[in-house]
């Protein structure tokens, strides 16, 4: 490209755009409208909420700190425990997810080995299988194991991931050389020092991208610890909150305020995957556009 | 050599395990206690004497809890919330069913007895201790938690029914509390006529509301026999249950009542508001709605409560709308023991004060039922009002009981879609009456029963 | 993303060895490192399935106890009303929000990847925010925004507000909730495809007199079509298995979403509200067997023109 096409280019593409940002501006608005919701209404007690003032404004009363004491205090602060469980089960499920994920997906593409062919057509059968028509059965199965209302009944299902896998595979097939890999070999070093040194460097995107996906959706998981946890000391923030507010809908939360404790309960649980994202901006924007930008 | 550099590809797998089980380390520990407790929320104080486990939702639980621990010498209670109503009842459900993880006490609301009971789910108690502790609630409790002559809950809480009315909106409108459900609609359309908000709610989520007001008209949803469990009487579309759906049915259609969900925020919002001139539900609706922020605000002191209106004045009939018991589960290694804990905990006089002076629970056990304290209270959400004297207490007196299902889910389900056509305006009451009988009457042959 | 790659490597991938002479060691090694997966692929989802499929041969009735009943279940299911009703619903459903949500985050990529300032920027940030909400938490948030006069749509719209927890009105707010939660996640995938394109097309089509919008549908829409495919499969996935958003609304709206409203709410009922797994599981079964056919032939169907997987 000469210098000259460059700065056209700029001119052309630093064009205001009017419309196109007002737009952009609706949509941002519409993006934003539930978190501004969420925001304003965990300022206020159970009069604010119900009382028939701007839903889209705060109250007289604002009482931030009030209504966060009462959500780290209300049964015995079972909600911090909550979020630990979340980030326990998205940390141990997505890092065990994408570690499987990258063995296999390394495996898959650069070893020849019998059955390579009808498990690779397995697996993209696996990618289809709707995860959620597993609980009910997985369920079982642990129930006869023992294994229900433990933390492994919700990390262990967690761990399997055939799409991670895929985009492991499709990755490694054409980032890692095999030419790499047989220097390697040659030089005398093992296939695994050979995958670590070597292999896992060159694969680092798809890493980052795998781990992404697979965090977040072990951070959104529902209906898998709904169906396998009794004990709400166990619980993700998902399943927490959704039980708080059955028993705001039942009759029994007795004289507490329990719909502003689960706003507020529901403002806290989104804020540490927002600071991730943002503060991990460069590496999913980059894990995402795998592909794409070479 | 070959395998060495792999084993430590693997260590990564490992690291992420074992992050888990050291995080997880204090669970290991207190979980997984005796008759498939999962950790107790509260702490036990006699550590040497046997435990019991327990589920429920009560929100003075913990004091219910602590007040039994202390007084007993015996045995001792292990206690966790695992949900209110239906979530805990879909992991009981499933602990029934994988044969494992059940608690050996549960808080069950009457209704949902015949559905655990007919799974062999729940042991009869009367053999442990009942004799002991008959008097102390009325006859209308003791059926509801019994099938036949077997008991297999004991009675906590109850609902039975009234009317509660916004002042401010009947003063307004020069209206008195209506006696009769004629009245009730009349009034209704009066407000209507002079411009002013809904007179009351159809839910569709309020099945078991909608029960009551029928068996109020004489309708006898099921009759079961215990002797002979594989037959069951279905009457959901007999006369009364028609009429009772078609009177609501008419009111939906004139625009004199809302469709709203109750237990909604949407709900509760209406409620504050002045949206519903009454709403039609039991004792226990007070404490709800102030747990919810009701009468804290501009609406404050602008409630009160009236008898149910009637069918009938001459004969005036009075139901109930939930309650629970709590009941001994066969996963229990020691029934004889859990039923003491059953018989035991929220029995004593001061979690029972605890709990009606919170308006957490409107007590049946009799001797609170019974003190002058408690029938005399002022109720500070009716501004005053001696409510429990001249509604609740007197309701729960006349209460006489009703047959439960053992399929209770699958017709609150039923009735559920049924309501929700009516509200949409595409079925009268009757055709709602008749096609829930066809689908209850379906599920049940299905399930193996006769229906007769 | 990954699949404009994948395009090339299937038709550049050098055959660097002969077929036929693979060592016993690379055998060895390639499995060793695909057998953590393996194991897990079998204990999580081969194990459930066939026990799925084990379960669902036999029939449990609340009197008389439980009974092999062979494919009993499937020929009930298949004329079950209510798991046909609910699989209507998802087909409707599907017809509907997946290319609602594929056009608004086609258009969104395209209008980001045109205006290029510090606001577009922001705006791609706060589109993509969704996406870190759970659905769960999603679905309480709009559930307490469709809540007529607890919400804001009063404030907005006074008395004669919608209500999206109406029975008329639920597949709306079912949709918008869905479109909110998906689309910026869609967005940022078609978004960086787009940023991969060599921008000397564009001058190329300008030179040649090209607007913007030609550009956009002649240039840019079809050399993403890997990505716009993808994003399809991701959408119809996560369409067919619709689970968390309705069964959370449904405690605000009972009336409008009954306990058996997708196939999915319909199985967990069954099996954890009703106590019959069998029945459950053989319409998890039945439900997964009809995605599975239905992924397959879409991807079968698209295999050359995108060339998939």
């Amino acid at each position: 490209m000469t210098g000259r096409t460059v700065s056209a280019s700029r001119r052309r593409r630093s064009q205001p755009h009017l419309p196109l940002q007002i737009l952009l501006g609706f949509l941002v608005l519409y993006y934003l409208v539930p978190f501004w919701w969420v925001v304003v209404n965990s300022s206020k007690d159970a009069p604010g909420l119900f009382g028939g003032g701007n839903a889209l404004w705060f109250a007289d009363n604002i009482d931030f700190i009030g209504n966060l004491q009462e959500l780290f205090t209300y049964n015995d602060g079972i909600y911090l425990r909550w979020m630990f469980n979340s980030a326990l089960y998205a940390v141990a499920g997505g890092v065990g997810a994408t570690t499987l994920a990258v063995l296999a997906g390394y495996g898959f593409a650069k070893f020849r080995f019998a059955g390579r062919r009808f498990g690779f057509a397995v697996l993209l059968g696996a990618v289809m299988v709707p995860q959620t028509a597993l609980v009910i059965p997985t369920f079982v199965l642990f129930s006869e194991l023992g294994l229900t209302n433990t933390i492994w009944a919700v990390i262990l299902p967690t761990l399997l991931n055939p799409f991670g896998v895929y985009l492991m595979h499709v990755y490694a097939r054409d980032a890692v050389p095999d030419e790499l890999l047989d220097a390697g070999r040659v030089d005398g070093a093992g296939e695994g020092r050979i995958f670590l040194n070597v292999a896992l460097p060159l694969m680092r995107p798809a890493v980052v991208t795998v781990l992404l996906l697979s965090v977040v959706a072990a951070w959104n998981n529902y209906f898998l610890p709904l169906a396998m946890l009794s004990d709400n000391r166990l619980f993700p923030v998902t399943v927490g909150l959704d039980m708080w507010q059955g028993t705001a809908g039942g009759n029994n939360a007795g004289t507490t305020p329990l719909w502003s404790i689960i706003i507020m309960g529901a403002l806290v649980s989104v804020i540490p995957l927002i600071i991730a994202f943002l503060l991990l901006q460069r590496y999913w924007r980059g894990g995402l556009s795998i592909g794409s930008v070479k | 050599m070959k395998r060495k550099p792999f084993l430590g590809a693997v260590s990564v797998f490992a690291m992420a395990s074992a992050l888990v089980a050291c995080s997880s380390g204090d669970d290991a520990s207190s979980g997984g206690g005796g008759g498939g407790a999962s950790g107790c929320t509260n702490s036990i104080p006699k550590e040497d004497l046997p435990v019991v486990s327990m589920w429920a939702w009560y929100p003075n639980m913990d004091k219910a809890i602590d007040n039994f621990n202390e007084q007993n010498d015996e045995v001792q209670v292990c206690w966790t919330n695992v949900g209110e109503g239906g979530d805990e009842y879909d992991k009981f459900q499933t602990a029934i069913s994988s044969g494992t993880g059940a608690p050996d006490v549960i808080m069950l609301e009457a209704d949902r007895i015949s559905t655990y009971q007919i799974q062999d789910a729940l042991v009869d108690i009367s053999d442990y201790g009942y004799d002991e502790v008959a008097d102390n609630y009325g006859e209308g409790a003791w059926k509801d938690v019994s099938i036949g002559d077997a008991i297999y809950g004991v009675p906590v809480d109850g609902g039975p029914m009234g009317m509660i009315y916004r002042t401010d909106i009947f003063e307004q409108y020069d209206i008195t509390p209506p006696t009769t459900w004629a009245e009730y609609e009349q009034a209704a359309q009066k407000v209507k006529d002079a411009g002013g908000p809904l007179f009351g709610d159809l839910g569709a989520n309020v099945p078991a509301l909608i029960m009551a007001l029928q068996i109020q008209k004489g309708a006898t949803p099921f009759e079961y026999d215990p002797t002979q469990p594989e037959t069951i009487g279905i009457n959901l579309n007999d006369q009364a249950s028609k009429d009772v759906l078609d009177y609501w049915a008419g009111l939906v259609d004139q625009g004199l009542v809302g469709t709203q969900d109750h237990f909604t925020p949407e709900y509760i919002s209406g409620v504050i508001k002045g949206d519903y001139a009454t709403y039609i539900s039991a004792a226990w609706t007070p404490g709800y709605l102030t747990g919810s922020g009701v009468g804290e605000g501009k609406d404050a002191g602008k409630f009160a409560v009236a008898p149910l209106p009637q069918w009938d004045p001459s004969s005036p009939v009075q139901v109930n709308w939930g309650g629970s018991a709590f009941s001994v589960t066969s996963q229990a290694d020691d029934p004889e023991l859990a039923a003491k804990v059953a018989y035991g905990v929220y029995a004593d006089e001061e979690t029972l004060t605890d709990g009606w002076t919170n308006q957490i629970i409107f007590p049946l056990n009799l001797n609170a039922l019974h003190d002058p304290e408690f029938v005399n209270l002022h109720s500070e959400f009716f501004g005053g009002q001696q409510a429990n004297k001249e509604v609740y207490v007197p309701a729960a007196n006349a209460y006489e009981g009703f047959t439960y299902s053992p399929f209770q889910e699958y017709y609150y389900d039923a009735m559920t879609k049924q309501l929700a056509a009516i509200n949409e305006g595409s079925i009268s009451g009757s055709e709602a009456a008749d096609r829930l009988q066809d689908d209850v009457v379906g599920y049940a042959e299905e399930q193996g029963f006769t229906v007769q | 993303m990954t699949l404009q790659m994948a395009e090339r490597t299937q038709r550049t991938r050098p055959k660097t060895r002969k077929a036929g002479k693979v060592s016993r060691r690379e055998q060895a090694t390639g499995w060793l490192f695909l057998a953590p997966f393996a194991l897990t692929f079998l204990a999580f989802l081969v194990a459930p399935l066939l026990y799925a499929l084990y379960l669902s041969l036999f029939q449990k009735q609340l009197i008389g106890g439980t009974s092999f009943v062979f494919l009993d279940n499937y020929s009930k299911a298949f004329t079950d009303p209510t798991f046909l009703d609910g699989a209507w619903f998802v087909v409707r459903f599907s017809a509907v929000s997946i290319p609602i949500q594929m056009l608004v985050a086609l258009g969104m990529a395209l209008i980001l990847d045109t205006v290029t300032s510090a606001f577009s920027r922001f705006s791609r940030l706060m589109i993509f925010l969704p996406y870190a909400i759970p659905t769960v938490i999603g679905a309480l948030m709009w559930g307490f925004l469709y809540s007529k006069s607890f919400g804001p749509l009063n404030d907005v719209f006074g008395a004669s507000a919608p209500d999206f927890l109406s029975s008329q009105l639920i597949f709306y707010g079912l949709l918008n909730i869905v479109t909110w939660q998906w689309t910026g996640y869609y967005m940022i995938i078609l978004f960086a495809a787009l940023q991969g394109i060599d921008p000397t097309l564009y001058e190329a089509a300008r030179i040649d007199g090209a607007s913007a919008w030609q550009i956009a549908l002649r240039i840019k829409i079809p050399l993403i079509t890997p990505a716009l495919l993808l994003i399809l499969v991701f959408a119809l996935i996560g369409t067919l298995q619709f689970f968390n958003e309705p069964e959370i609304l449904r405690e605000l709206a009972a009336g409008a979403i009954s306990p058996d409203y997708t196939p999915n709410m319909y199985a967990y009922h069954q099996a954890l509200g009703l106590a019959n797994f069998n029945y459950g599981a053989a319409i998890s079964f039945a439900l997964g067997g009809v995605v599975f056919v239905c992924v397959y032939v879409f991807m079968f169907l698209t295999r050359k023109r995108g060339s998939f997987f």
